[in-house]
């Protein structure tokens, strides 16, 4: 823990990552930027500061998507530094109240937003369907899952409304995320598994980075792990799965922690260019420079901060010209939902057109 | 500085009925945070743990209305006000050393108008200057001012101290590369320049406000001149065996306007430092990358009589793979650890001055420094980086690796290094600075680099902000 948070003597100075900084970027405030915490950071441990509410709030308004860990050339994880210094701030008991009340929920049902339905069945191929795939957009999922089944890949679901750990960590809480990274790697290993496809770059993530670099957890050798998107893609390019174009110009919006995924940027655009018979028209934040959309801790935290991210994507959106947006991920797709309509703007889920125009 | 209690809160309602509730801190942690800039003393001076002077608001205005409004208080008040952009400059521009508002100016960020004809860009000059790049780029443009800290500085941080970018040798610097500015006078007055900067329709009052550092008003709004993205960016790395051949070769490339958009030549010590460091090549000798853009004919016909005249220099050819690479990551010696970072101590005394002196400049200033504090083991490396027709800049370091922890001792050291290093730079010709600005680090040399003249800006001041609200203890001027 204490290796990662040196990252925060790095980045305190550092203003590099500055441009792609998302809550810097909406809130226009040195202090909520990689640098900004990161001196707050250093500068409690020198004793100029210390943790109460307003610095805390600070602390907490990092969203943990990868913006700034993605374009740092020296690599520094600031992200995960930030999580470990909440972790020591949540045990003094200085986190704010909602930490706590995440924590608790997640410790009794093992999910932040639902409920977790433990996995049955044997299976090679899984695909693990989270705690927001379940509780947020379960029609999202199911149609993830008739699409697996329409290119003849036999999957089942599991992780079922279970929480990766990715919250838990980020939060603050690594003993409560190491107890739900058991808790899926065993329903993985129970459905006997060896190949695991995921709805969201930030399960990807979780699963291939947070886990080891965070938790000390590793993920299983013998196990793939793979983005659906990309292998749905596979499917339309073998002609394996066959859609039916439905012409229309849409805006595709790139999930929360896409940035830390980049090799899913293409495939799901061909997706979407396979279902709108023309490429999607692109966003100024997009791709390597894709600011978050729900799917982070801020909608708890910061509800104020996850509010403007949102409405931020909304008002790109709106400003080249977009009113339809797409995108596959249940996370940001329930987020844009929210606010869609107030900007005018209908959000499609491309999983489910994907679904319903299949030949 | 405004003592907490009534009078302070008077103040902050009044400027919260300029700029709204959430756009005005007073909070301890985010007055830490405004409390450095890139500049190495303040950010020591945290390091070890000693408590800054901070500001006592940060207001963050969402128009030219409510920057007018802001100062109008600050002068009712007698309360100083700091521009803040990207905090990204080096000299301690943009601290606040006597209190008072940090004016943070990133909310005025919106592109207004790109001009596809006339190739100009009107924003707001809260824009980060990477995110205005990338607006420019979907039209196939680029505003052609690359400074390092493009990522994280603003529009107005790079007008405002006359910042130079890495292509500056073709392209200008920023202050060749703005037509028009809004700005907000101490006043409050709010005026615009002239639409053009070139024309013989009276005096250039223009240019009084680049390089002025918010002392004599503040940027909120720029035209900028754009250019079309190059079709073909030809770039190559030479290794020379002496810097005096190297400086001129240079030289005659740019004499003889062969256009290149980059010139970076490090001297001996930086070629077997940093070139090893952050490229991996382990050479000996003066280190140059060249490069040459636009048309891919003209910029290969400019390559090679370029190349013919270095060939006369008996410079080594590395080829294209080097100089690609040093384009490629050149940005990578700011990231820490790569880059220089506490607890070491360091500057970057940069100095431009005409090719007659430059050299001996350079050697002046290394020895003086070298000499000086060899018992500190100091470092010092240079590159010569942005060419002119009638000289070049000379981007020069120091580095102690061990200074003083003591934090009094350190700025004390740190400062003796600066007076050799701006004594000798100014006793052979130099100006004090080419594109960082002066801030608070320079601005006890300002009025013996302008002499005579200096009165005269002191005029200028006085009559722009009587009351001396606007960044004071910065580019010369007192509070």
């Amino acid at each position: 823990m204490e290796s990662l948070i040196a990252a925060t003597e790095n980045c305190r100075y550092c203003l590099m990552c500055r441009h792609v900084a998302p809550v810097g970027h909406v809130m226009h405030d040195e202090a909520l930027t990689p640098h900004g915490i990161a001196l707050v950071v250093a500068s409690q441990k020198r004793g100029l500061l210390t943790w109460n509410a307003e610095s805390v709030a600070i602390l907490y308004a990092e969203p943990d998507a990868g913006n700034c860990r993605a374009h740092c050339v020296t690599n520094q994880p600031l992200p995960a530094a930030i999580a470990a210094v909440r972790a020591q701030v949540a045990r003094e008991g200085l986190a704010p109240t909602v930490a706590y009340e995440l924590r608790d929920r997640l410790r009794e049902q093992h999910s932040l937003f639902g409920t977790w339905q433990p996995a049955s069945g044997r299976s090679r191929t899984v695909l693990f369907v989270g705690d927001e795939g379940h509780n947020l957009r379960p029609d999202s999922t199911a149609a993830a899952l008739r699409l697996l089944e329409a290119a003849g890949i036999g999957a089942i679901p599991v992780g079922i409304g279970l929480s990766s750990g990715y919250f838990a960590s980020s939060l603050g809480f690594p003993a409560l995320a190491k107890s739900l990274a058991s808790k899926c790697l065993d329903e993985i290993r129970a459905a006997g598994a060896g190949r695991v496809l995921v709805l969201s770059p930030q399960e990807q993530f979780t699963f291939r980075q947070l886990y080891p670099e965070r938790l000390g957890v590793a993920w299983p050798d013998d196990v793939e792990l793979a983005d659906l998107s990309t292998v749905l893609t596979e499917a339309v390019n073998r002609r394996v799965l066959n859609i039916r174009s439905q012409p229309s110009p849409a805006a595709y919006v790139d999930p929360s922690h896409a940035v830390r995924v980049p090799e899913r940027f293409d495939p799901v655009r061909l997706l979407c260019a396979r279902l709108l018979g023309q490429p999607p028209s692109e966003l100024f934040w997009r791709r390597e420079r894709a600011h978050p959309v729900g799917s982070t801790a801020l909608q708890f935290t910061r509800p104020d901060i996850a509010e403007r991210l949102t409405r931020a994507r909304l008002k790109d959106a709106t400003a080249r010209g977009a009113v339809t947006v797409i995108c596959e991920e249940p996370a940001t797709l329930h987020a844009l939902e929210g606010h869609a309509e107030a900007c005018g703007v209908t959000v499609v889920d491309l999983y489910q057109a994907l679904a319903g125009a299949l030949c | 500085m405004v003592p907490r209690g009534l009078q302070f809160e008077m103040i902050r309602s009044e400027l919260a009925e300029i700029v709204g509730d959430a756009h005005i801190s007073t909070a301890e942690t985010d007055r830490l945070v405004y409390a450095t800039d890139w500049f190495w003393l303040p950010q020591m001076w945290l390091d070890r743990g000693q408590e800054p002077r901070k500001p006592d608001y940060i207001v963050r205005p969402g128009s030219a209305e409510e920057v007018s409004a802001v100062l109008k208080i600050a002068n009712a008040y007698r309360i100083p006000v700091i521009p803040w952009g990207g905090g990204s400059g080096s000299q301690g521009g943009a601290l606040s050393v006597f209190g008072g508002i940090i004016l943070d100016m990133k909310r005025l960020n919106r592109v207004i108008e790109i001009d596809e004809k006339s190739l100009t860009v009107t924003a707001e000059a809260g824009i980060n200057g990477k995110q205005l790049e990338w607006a420019v780029n979907e039209k196939g443009l680029m505003l052609p001012h690359y400074p390092a800290s493009a990522n994280c500085a603003t529009l107005g941080g790079y007008l405002a101290p006359r910042g130079t970018g890495t292509i500056s040798t073709k392209y200008g610097k920023a202050e060749d590369l703005v037509l028009r500015m809004q700005v907000v006078l101490p006043d409050g007055h709010i005026l615009r320049t002239p639409i053009v900067p070139q024309h013989a329709a009276g005096p250039d009052f223009f240019r009084l406000f680049l390089g002025s550092e918010g002392t004599f008003g503040v940027i909120t709004e720029a035209t900028m001149q754009l250019d079309y993205q190059p079709e073909a960016r030809l770039l190559r790395a030479l290794l020379f065996d002496d810097l005096t051949q190297a400086i001129e070769a240079g030289r005659q490339i740019m004499t003889r306007r062969l256009d290149p958009f980059v010139i970076r030549l490090y001297d001996p010590r930086s070629t077997a430092s940093r070139i090893r460091k952050i490229l991996g090549y382990e050479l000996q000798g003066a280190y140059m990358v060249i490069g040459f853009d636009g048309d891919p004919d003209l910029a290969a016909l400019q390559e090679e009589k370029a190349m013919d005249i270095i060939g006369r220099f008996g410079a080594r050819d590395l080829g294209r793979e080097p100089g690609e690479a040093w384009w490629n990551h050149r940005y990578d010696f700011y990231y820490p650890p790569q880059s220089l970072k506490l607890p070491w101590m360091y500057g970057t005394t940069e100095t431009v001055t005409t090719y007659d002196k430059i050299e001996r400049l350079y050697y002046a200033e290394k020895r003086a420094v070298e000499e000086g504090f060899a018992d500190w083991d100091i470092d010092f490396i240079g590159h010569f980086s942005h060419w002119f027709h009638w000289g070049v800049m000379v981007y020069t370091r120091f580095i102690i690796r061990n200074p003083p922890e003591d934090a009094t001792e350190a700025v004390r050291l740190h400062n003796r290094v600066w007076n050799t290093a701006m004594t000798a730079v100014m006793n052979h010709g130099g100006m004090v600075n080419e594109h960082h600005g002066v801030g608070l680090k320079l601005s006890r040399y300002m009025q013996r680099q302008y002499g005579d003249a200096w009165p005269l800006l002191e005029r200028i001041k006085k009559a722009l902000d009587p009351n001396g609200i606007m960044n004071p203890g910065k580019v010369g001027f007192g509070f």
